[in-house]
């Protein structure tokens, strides 16, 4: 979907003058910059909003380019944070994250007060001082951060839950010790009945421990059912983190159906038949077999379709691609086309990855051929990708279809943006490649057609695809390359005459009665000085090649004369001489079927070739000079011509050209890697993680872990809801030997805090308690919050209670 | 991984104007910016950087002309770090206004710190939706009120958002202690209090649209936002209802049809999808103030229409405006002409549209003053074709419209032809023509051919044309005959081939047209659920108003 902002762009053609009109006339903000000083004076003021005016200041100067020195001011805004107004509260924390690692010690002032914060009346608040304080770049705080955070996992506002479970991985961060503990408080939190609290613990568990996935068995179902209520983020850790967990817990089972020869079989065989590894290999008869909680992930993500997020829809499509090709993925494809109409670089991305399951499944796409269409406005990468598709969906066109996409192509290889006509003269040439004979001709006519055209871009490429086409298939072309030689008199690009000339030299030694490779070169000749030294160096070598056939095909008359007058003798030489190797396209073959020849032409074929011979020596480039005494040497004797038919006959190999994105198809959908494409090296970029394979039957973890875990765990967790949190803390310092052995600064400092943490809670008590009433009369109307605050406020009490407790036990 | 490593914002010139750093050290914008900006343009949105250590991923976006980059020293999804920075423009701008400027994020780094700070927490994407971030950064007394216009903003600015019934003095702990809570919709921020309750429904279809050179749609589509302003205070719960507009008639029930018509729906996280499924009803609660309720996309061919070659069958295209181009026209085929054409069918459809109302309002007459358009149908605005020529051409020695301005623009390769609105209504049935010529590239043949305006010569820039030995093949070939007859004839027809390379391939168009749908597409009505929505008195009911636009920005391509 688009974005607000860019929709408004839209709507909002002419541009409210009027509301920046307002603004000037409004209440200007003073912009000029005030001495160090006079913003000291502001910050120690009692005045709420001078000392917001302070504030504010010290984050503009934090924040202008240059940055302004604001480290200065670090005492006189901590000490800001002692004020009760909220407004400058989140200022201060975030000049003290800024600042936190340049004076660590002064930092360490502040961490009592924001402790004291920890346990405020306000969720909020609360949420906020623990964000903070598991973002202070302090690691010697990290024990009193793990503790934070286990105090905010049992808090009961699920916005408390959720910093809890986002400093998590902060915590973890600043100090790898911290690990067990933070596990421990994301199983915790993994199994919260609020669907954002687990959705960041998800997000976190990913960051954290993406492998621990005992700890998810217990709540796999319930996060499978969670996924839709979730916010976007926490749906995108999800849909990363499952692929994983599915291919590692359950196995990949097959099912024999029986062979129906139906009409939806053989379709499901033609697109199997493209699939390039498992199903190809499985047979066909074979059908996967979900396991009833991978089929319950599976359709709990299918809502996600209608998601607003590219990044939601493409990992949808991931997870299907990749656990469930054949039954879910087919959902998946319409919104990803969808994804088109998004801003430019997101559709960028998405292309990438449309073409990835593309090259997968190509025949999903076809009804959304049109939205494949290359606009003459768009960037190259998003023509270039493009132009791939609409290959790739070629072979499975029906005519029409087909003839839309060589329409296409036609028309942009006749545009003038010389890379656009490179590409889809290529496209065409991959068109024809993918598609059966009577196709694969039509495209070739087309590319035929172009070679005419006065731009050379268009004529050398269009050459060099035709050169593939014909070599691949060097039988059915014979006729095309005497066409070809006819255009010789026509075209001017020396790259394709120089290509055309190749291939009739190539194609010297077939059918020898009809061969036109001699007469070419005879009227090729004539024209050798006004060529240019690419098209001189394929004359000489076709003449080189002519000869050297006439040679080949006088010897092999002379030894069938000699086997004919003495026909005990065995054909070993001939053999020999008839050396090229059998791959060549049955040349051999045509040889020994040969028919003598009018000596008179033999003749013409040798005194043709001394002549470009000496063409050749008198060239002005060394190049072709040394070209020419090679060919010379090797030629020289007549009747020894096997090293000239191993250097100038060999079969040479059949060009492949393959999709372009065809190198990246390893890499994962969604990955930033598949972007990069080869440039990311073999292994994909840093912290790229390809899934891993099945699991193997029989290894997968035992699937009652599932709902064991899932309904006992849930039903204990409730009652722990009500402990408190000083029991719990004091619990943790009995329990937890990492704590104590971390040594004595930790636990004064803690001590020190801990004092003055009780003075605070018990007169936020009576406070919160004056509040707590006043909530309850103005409840009436907001009936929504009601029962949420009263337990807040019998939490409240329970809570100091516990800590009165706690101190009295201490 | 998954983590927003860093965000930096530049303006239009390139200069910083915001560095945030989430986690980690990545490399400083002064050092990315240069190497972002040796990518040629269109620029990538995702680069790889290796001349860094170690190599950087560069995520990046452009809105409002501002550039958004977020380097990343490991593989993390593309999409979501993009959709994370189009989140932040969208979160921005709900803070600063609309447009994003540079000035205003530069004058409030107060606000633009936290705003950053919240949507991500140490790199991980917490927060996306910018109304709920109302309810956590603190923007102070007074700073939203002038750029809001006072709409009445609980929070920051005591005494318009609290009620006046309450006493007095308790107002603020109690107002926090309300939102501290959190709002119980994780999309909408918590105590809304507006003193106008007002709600409107922007459709927005943006054309894509493929003509083949006979004039045949090769592909139509309108790509469909339905914008939604809710100011309605308390939690209301709405219920849009579209109809289709007649088509899709006889395909079961409303759902059918309008399903049919919007596909590939996509929905904001507050739409009910089972009613969506159920009875083609968007139910929902809106966040507060402007925001996407839906995209779609509508097949203006129809679904599954035959791609057959034949000009007979071809699909009726109900376009506002109609381009047609022809090239190589002229005795020396250096010519080529646009026609613009502007059918009269569609007006009379979009009065018709314009028509429709909505039920249960208070006061009908919101609608007139929001749709912006008088009675007698909407009119084609912004009339606009753009042209691109191919970079070897040197001049325009002739560029002639019927209507309008149209000036060549060597900057862009393109010419650019504008007609103003109120040429628009002037144009006749037989439509405005545009008609150019061209001159290419100054050759030596064009002192042979002496000939004035016609242009000619092989392109000096396409190949080494030194010796006529390829000339003396041409000649051969194209007419062997005429050598001896005149040479003034070959001459010709090889300028025409020469100047085709001159002759540009498409042409695109761009208008907008309010109070007028592509797809058809109408808003039937949109209701309030008293029963399901809370503190909205039943007394209330809140002004409500609709407005279509229709754009194309040069997005109708036709080809020749």
């Amino acid at each position: 979907m688009e974005s607000i902002s860019r929709i408004s762009g839209l709507l909002e053609t002419a541009r409210d003058l009027t509301l920046e009109a307002a603004k000037d006339v409004g209440p200007r903000r003073p912009t000029r910059p005030l001495p160090t000083q006079q913003i000291k004076k502001l910050l120690d003021s009692r005045n709420e909003r001078e000392v917001l005016d302070g504030l504010r200041r010290v984050i503009a100067m934090q924040y202008a380019n240059p940055p302004q020195p604001t480290l200065t001011f670090f005492p006189a805004v901590l000490k800001t944070l002692s004020n009760p107004y909220p407004s400058t509260r989140p200022l201060v924390y975030n000049y003290l994250l800024h600042h936190a690692e340049a004076d660590p010690d002064t930092t360490l002032l502040s961490i009592n007060t924001i402790q004291k914060s920890l346990s405020d009346s306000n969720p909020r608040v609360r949420a906020m001082a623990l964000k903070t304080m598991a973002g202070i770049r302090v690691p010697m705080i990290s024990q009193l951060v793990s503790l934070a955070i286990k105090k905010g996992v049992s808090d009961l506002s699920p916005i408390v839950r959720k910093a809890a479970a986002l400093a998590c991985v902060k915590c973890v961060t600043l100090d790898a010790n911290t690990r067990p503990q933070v596990e421990e408080y994301l199983a915790k939190l993994l199994e919260d009945q609020q669907y954002y609290v687990a959705g960041a613990a998800v997000q976190a568990f990913a960051e954290i421990c993406p492998d621990r996935i005992d700890l998810i068995h217990p709540v796999y179902r319930k996060l499978c059912k969670m996924v839709v209520d979730m916010d976007e983020w926490g749906q995108l850790a999800i849909l990363r983190l499952f692929p994983t967990y599915a291919r590692k817990c359950f196995p990949m089972r097959k099912k024999r159906v029986k062979k129906a020869a139906t009409r939806e079989q053989k379709a499901q065989d033609f697109y199997e038949d493209l699939e390039p590894k498992e199903e190809r290999e499985e047979d066909f008869d074979e059908v996967e077999v979900l396991d009833p909680d991978l089929e319950l992930l599976l359709d709990s993500v299918q809502p996600l379709l209608h998601s607003r997020n590219s990044a939601v829809i493409v990992s949808v499509a991931r997870m299907y691609l990749y656990l469930s090709p054949s039954e879910h993925l087919p959902h998946a494809i319409g919104p990803l086309v969808a994804l088109l109409r998004s801003p430019k670089d997101i559709q960028e991305v998405a292309l990438y990855n449309i073409v990835q399951v593309c090259l997968a499944k190509p025949a999903h796409f076809l009804p959304y051929i049109r939205h494949f269409l290359i606009r003459t406005s768009e960037a190259p990468q998003t023509w270039r990708l493009k132009l791939e598709v609409l290959t790739l969906l070629f072979p499975h066109c029906d005519k029409s279809m087909q003839d839309l996409i060589l329409a296409e192509l036609e028309h942009f290889s006749r545009g003038h943006n010389s890379d656009l006509v490179r590409e889809s003269v290529r496209a065409i040439g991959r068109c024809s490649q993918a598609s059966d004979a009577k196709t694969s001709r039509r495209c070739l006519s087309l590319l035929l057609k172009q070679i005419h055209s006065s731009d050379s871009v268009l004529v050398g490429e269009a050459m060099e695809v035709v050169r593939h086409m014909i070599q691949r298939s060097p039988d059915e072309h014979r006729k095309t390359v005497v066409r070809l030689a006819k255009n010789l008199d026509s075209l001017n690009s020396p790259m394709a005459r120089a290509s055309i000339i190749w291939l009739v030299g190539e194609f010297s030694g077939a059918d020898p009665q009809n061969n036109i490779a001699a007469d070419v070169l005879r009227i090729l000749v004539r024209g050798y000085a006004d060529e240019t030294d690419e098209v001189r160096a394929q004359i000489v070598l076709l003449a080189a090649k002519v000869y050297l056939h006439d040679l080949n095909a006088k010897n092999v008359k002379k030894t069938a004369l000699e086997a004919l007058n003495s026909p005990s003798q065995e054909k070993q030489p001939e053999s020999q001489v008839l050396s090229p190797p059998p791959e060549e396209g049955g040349f051999g073959e045509e040889h020994q079927q040969e028919t003598p020849e009018a000596p008179e032409e033999e003749d013409t074929i040798a005194l043709l070739y001394q002549h470009t011979m000496l063409l050749a020596r008198y060239t002005s480039s060394y190049d072709l000079r040394d070209r020419a005494r090679v060919y010379r040497a090797l030629l020289a004797l007549p009747s020894s011509t096997e090293l000239a038919s191993l250097l100038l006959l060999a079969p040479k190999p059949v060009p492949q050209a393959p999709s372009p994105s065809e190198s990246h198809k390893g890499y994962a959908l969604g990955s930033a890697s598949l972007v990069i494409g080869s440039a990311a090296g073999v292994n994909g970029l840093r912290g790229y993680e390809p899934l891993p394979d099945w699991v193997a039957t029989g290894e997968e973890p035992n699937a009652a872990l599932r709902d064991a875990g899932g309904s006992g765990k849930t039903e204990s967790y409730e009652p722990q809801k009500a402990v408190s949190a000083g029991q719990m803390l004091d619990a943790a310092l009995e329990a937890d030997p990492g704590y104590k052995s971390n040594g004595r600064k930790a636990k004064t400092l803690d001590d020190w805090l801990d004092d003055e943490e009780e003075e605070e809670e018990t007169e936020s008590e009576s406070g919160d308690e004056e509040t707590d009433e006043e909530e309850e009369e103005e409840d009436e109307e907001e009936s929504e919050y009601e029962t949420d605050e009263e337990e807040e406020s019998e939490e409240q009490e329970s809570e100091s209670e516990g800590d009165e407790e706690a101190g009295l036990v201490r | 991984m998954a983590t927003i490593e860093a965000l930096y914002i530049f303006d239009e010139h390139n200069n910083l104007i915001l560095n945030n750093v989430y986690t980690g050290r990545p490399p400083p914008p002064s050092t990315l910016l240069p190497l972002y900006l040796q990518q040629p343009s269109p620029r990538p949105s995702l680069t790889y950087i290796t001349s860094t250590s170690p190599p950087t991923l560069l995520f990046s976006i452009i809105q409002d002309n501002l550039l958004f980059l977020s380097p990343s020293s490991s593989d993390t999804e593309p999409l979501l770090v993009l959709e994370f920075l189009h989140r932040v423009a969208d979160a921005l701008e709900e803070f600063l206004g609309s447009p994003l400027l540079a000035s205003r994020i530069t004058a409030s780094y107060d606000v633009v710190a936290q705003v950053v700070a919240e949507m991500a927490d140490a790199g991980i994407v917490c927060q996306g939706e910018a109304n709920v971030l109302r309810d956590v950064v603190e923007t102070g007394p007074g700073v939203l009120d002038n750029i809001l216009g006072k709409v009445g903003l609980p929070g920051s600015s005591p005494g318009l958002g609290a009620t006046p019934s309450s006493a007095g003095i308790l107002q603020r702990p109690q107002q926090q202690a309300l939102s501290s809570q959190g709002s119980a919709i994780p999309w909408r921020r918590s105590n809304v209090r507006h003193t106008s309750n007002e709600l409107y429904v922007d459709i927005v279809e943006s054309l894509s649209v493929t003509l083949a050179p006979s004039g045949r749609p090769l592909a139509a589509f309108a790509n469909g936002s339905i914008v939604f302003t809710s100011k309605v205070s308390g939690i209301p719960d709405l219920n849009l209802n579209l109809s289709t507009g007649g088509k899709g008639a006889g395909m079961g029930n409303r759902g059918d049809q309008l399903r049919s018509i919007m596909e590939r729906v996509v929905f904001h996280p507050c739409v009910r999808l089972n009613r969506w499924k159920s009875d083609g009803a968007i139910s929902f609660v809106p966040p507060d103030g402007r925001f996407a309720l839906c995209g779609y996309e509508a097949d203006l061919l129809g679904p599954g229409s035959p791609l057959t070659t034949d000009q007979r069958s071809a699909p009726k295209l109900d376009l506002p405006a109609h381009i047609e181009m022809s090239t190589g026209l002229g005795a020396a085929g250096n010519e080529f002409e646009v026609r613009l054409t502007l059918p009269s069918s569609t007006r009379s459809a979009a009065v018709a549209s314009l028509q429709s109302s909505l039920g249960n309002s208070s006061r009908p007459g919101a609608f007139r003053s929001t749709s912006g358009t008088e009675n007698k149908g909407p009119a084609v605005e912004e009339l606009t074709v753009r042209i691109p020529i191919p970079p070897n051409t040197r001049n325009f020695s002739d560029i002639r419209p019927t209507k309008g301005e149209a000036h060549w623009s060597l900057v862009d390769s393109c010419v650019e032809w504008k007609i103003p609105s109120k040429e628009v209504a002037t144009i006749s049935s037989a439509g405005a023509v545009l008609r150019c010529a061209v001159q290419g590239p100054v050759s030596d043949e064009d002192d042979e051919a002496q000939d004035d305006t016609a242009t000619n010569g092989m392109t000096a820039t396409t190949y080494d044309y030194d010796d006529d030995a390829p000339s003396s093949y041409q000649a051969q070939s194209s007419a062997p005959a005429s050598r001896s007859n005149g040479a003034g004839e070959t001459t010709g027809r090889a300028r025409v081939d020469k100047n085709r390379d001159l002759m540009p391939t498409a042409a695109m168009l761009s208008f907008s047209v309010k109070g007028w749908l592509a797809s058809g597409l109408k808003v039937e009505s949109l209701l309030v659920d008293t029963k399901k929505s809370k503190g909205l008195g039943a007394e209330v009911k809140p002004y409500k108003g609709v407005k279509y636009l229709t754009v194309s920005k040069d997005r109708i391509e036709a080809r020749c």
